[in-house]
């Protein structure tokens, strides 16, 4: 079977063709738990780090959102990047998941290595 | 210049109301609005602090703030209600079902305001808010309830006398007893001297007092209704019936239209008992006669259990079949004019079927939830029919009762709106808190509901199973969105927003799954 195509259609709707039908699915939630909806069923589905807080990026850091591998780090520190720029790319669901700056800033540290488990809620990298 | 006016709308139907008072909350007060709007009736709403952002404040023209979360200090206050109504100028209220519909006090003290009660006269609540007086009533003007009597001689042969005139199966029970205690079931009349024995004991026991009580047993009844109205003019019209045997801890879950027991013959003389129960009390206004069915078809026998003096939740179903609106005809009857429709105009046409949404989770034995809706999209399509008072954003209350929204379906058969309704479930999508959608799904789909075959006793028996059936595995295809949900809050973007398509693998080692119901 083909990787299911995913549409977003906005409001939190998503259709997703898995190769043979389509499912209309929807999907809430911002913190450590997200409801899942399909067919008048309802999941909820929490991070497995439960517990942990599910890092977004933040002023000081960034995080990864869920666990992942660590595939590439663009960054050194010391190096200025600006906002959007990609910073690290992880890989999770066989799907890579770029991770990009904040804001605009200067790379302190990094604090992952490439090939590593990273798990959520953790700092990746800080910045000055 | 001096400008004369006329009534802008003549002929609308709400009589001399020009400015109501909804003094609920929920979805019943938004239907209420609805109704309002079509009458050109300008709509007051009250909230307490947990609904100062409720659809029903939005629905209103008006609103009045009137207190606190707690129903006992804003929608159970009756003078807050009456200065509510009074300060923001109205000259009725509607009191929904619940919290003061059937306070005859309420419908006094809105007389004494010179306000009109969008309902019963204060004395028609009065005579059917005692359940002993109403039964003595309905005795007397004929209308069938569960035989039962006192005997004044209570010795061994009095009551067995007694028990053979109410018929068997029997029940007796302390005459000053409740909650069970002491009651006894005789089969046959070879039980009743052991039965009667230990039923004296039990009381004398519990209670102080070994008098007994002597009714019949009603075995697996099914609750059966008969919407009644009455206007001022002298009319009193039936509109039918509603079975409603799915309720769970006596809390009625689905209702349909018509009641797939009753033979003509048997819903007629329903209906005609039902009337003259109103008669009896002087009644006005939208009520319900609520009745146990025992059998079914020809031989089925009714018996009267109470009057609910007020609109009722499950009205819908008679909507939809009978081709009215209730709550129109309530303000066209509460403003002074005849009833908008005559007893032989009224006639059922296909099915209904009402399923009623609650917040709470089937998979942890129906515990109420409160927290804030994430995510909600009704079903729609011909014949569905979503009465709702929450939204996306809306935050459910621990203070209030958990009914979110209710789903009316109507088909051309019972069988075609089961499916329907089924079809409708899976598209009504609430995030954020467990609802029973997942478990009227399974209901809706158990043989016995296919058949039609559901008492009052049934979701009691069966419903700890049919939410265990509702727990079902979750999709991979739900996942894939999941993970595009996830990306997109993870890089930032905004996943409320932003249409586009990824290629994604559809499984998600890295995710506990919790609590996943189908």
């Amino acid at each position: 079977m083909a990787d299911p195509l995913v549409t977003a259609l906005g409001g939190g709707w998503y259709v997703v063709d898995d190769g043979d039908r389509r499912w209309r699915v929807a999907v809430a939630g911002h913190g450590d738990t997200q409801w899942v909806f399909v067919n008048g069923q309802v999941a909820t589905v929490t991070a497995a780090k439960a517990g942990r807080r599910r890092g977004n990026s933040s002023e000081a850091g960034v995080m990864s959102p869920m666990p992942a591998t660590v595939v590439a780090i663009h960054v050194t520190p010391g190096q200025v990047v600006t906002e959007g720029d990609t910073l690290i790319v992880l890989e999770a669901m066989k799907m890579e998941l770029p991770i990009r700056a904040p804001r605009d800033g200067v790379v302190k540290t990094v604090a992952c290595a490439k090939g590593e488990l990273v798990q959520p809620g953790v700092n990746l990298l800080e910045f000055e | 210049m001096t400008l004369v006016r006329g009534p802008v709308h003549p002929s609308l139907g709400g009589g001399g109301i020009r400015r109501l008072l909804i003094a609920n909350r929920g979805e019943i007060a938004v239907r209420i609005i609805r109704a309002c709007r079509e009458l050109a009736i300008e709509t007051v709403a009250v909230y307490s602090d947990a609904d100062a952002e409720a659809p029903h404040v939005r629905a209103a023209d008006r609103s009045v703030h009137l207190g606190a979360a707690p129903a006992r200090d804003s929608y159970l206050d009756a003078a807050k209600v009456i200065a509510a109504a009074r300060d923001s100028g109205a000259d009725a209220i509607h009191p929904g079902y619940g919290f003061l519909s059937e306070r005859a006090h309420f419908a006094k003290a809105c007389e004494d305001a010179g306000l009109v009660f969008v309902g019963p006269p204060a004395a028609a609540l009065e005579r059917m808010g005692s359940k002993i007086g109403a039964r003595r009533l309905m005795v007397a003007a004929g209308v069938p309830v569960v035989p039962g009597e006192t005997p004044a001689d209570q010795s061994d042969a009095s009551l067995e006398a007694a028990i053979a005139r109410v018929g068997f199966p029997a029940l007796i029970k302390p005459s000053a007893g409740g909650g069970g205690i002491g009651m006894k079931i005789v089969g046959s009349a070879a039980d009743a001297v052991d039965a009667l024995a230990a039923a004296r004991r039990e009381a004398q026991a519990s209670f102080g007092d070994s008098t007994l009580y002597v009714e019949r047993l009603i075995e697996r009844p099914r609750h059966v209704e008969i919407q009644v109205f009455a206007d001022a003019h002298g009319n009193v019209v039936h509109l039918f019936e509603r079975e409603c045997s799915a309720q769970r801890r006596h809390q009625k879950v689905v209702e349909e239209s018509p009641c797939p027991a009753l033979s003509p013959a048997v819903r007629q003389a329903m209906g005609q008992a039902a009337i003259a129960a109103a008669t009896a009390v002087g009644y006005r206004n939208a009520g319900t006669c609520e009745f146990l069915l025992e059998g079914q078809g020809d031989t089925a026998r009714f018996y009267f259990l109470e009057m609910n003096t007020r609109l009722q939740v499950e009205h819908p179903v008679t909507e939809c079949v009978v081709g009215v609106d209730l709550v129109r005809a309530q303000l066209t009857v509460a403003g002074g004019e005849p009833l908008p429709f005559t007893q032989d105009s009224l006639t059922q046409r296909g099915h209904a079927i009402e399923c009623r949404v609650y917040a709470e989770d089937p998979a942890l034995c129906f515990i109420p939830q409160a927290g804030p809706i994430l995510l909600y999209r009704e079903p729609q399509g011909p014949g569905i029919r979503v009465d709702s008072g929450v939204a996306a954003g809306s935050v459910v209350s621990v203070h209030y009762d958990p009914m979110l929204a209710k789903l009316i379906v109507w088909g051309e058969s019972r069988e075609v709106a089961r499916r329907k309704t089924l079809a409708a479930l899976r598209e009504f999508a609430v995030l954020g808190i467990h609802t029973n959608i997942p478990f009227l799904m399974q209901l809706l789909e158990h043989p016995q509901f296919v058949a039609a075959t559901i008492d009052t006793g049934f979701l009691d028996r069966e419903g700890a199973a049919l939410a265990a059936a509702s727990v079902s595995e979750l999709p991979g295809p739900a996942l894939a969105a999941l993970a595009e949900h996830r990306r997109t809050l993870a890089t930032g973007t905004n996943p409320l927003g932003t249409p586009g398509t990824v290629r994604t693998q559809g499984t998600d080692p890295f995710l506990t799954l919790g609590n996943w119901r189908g």
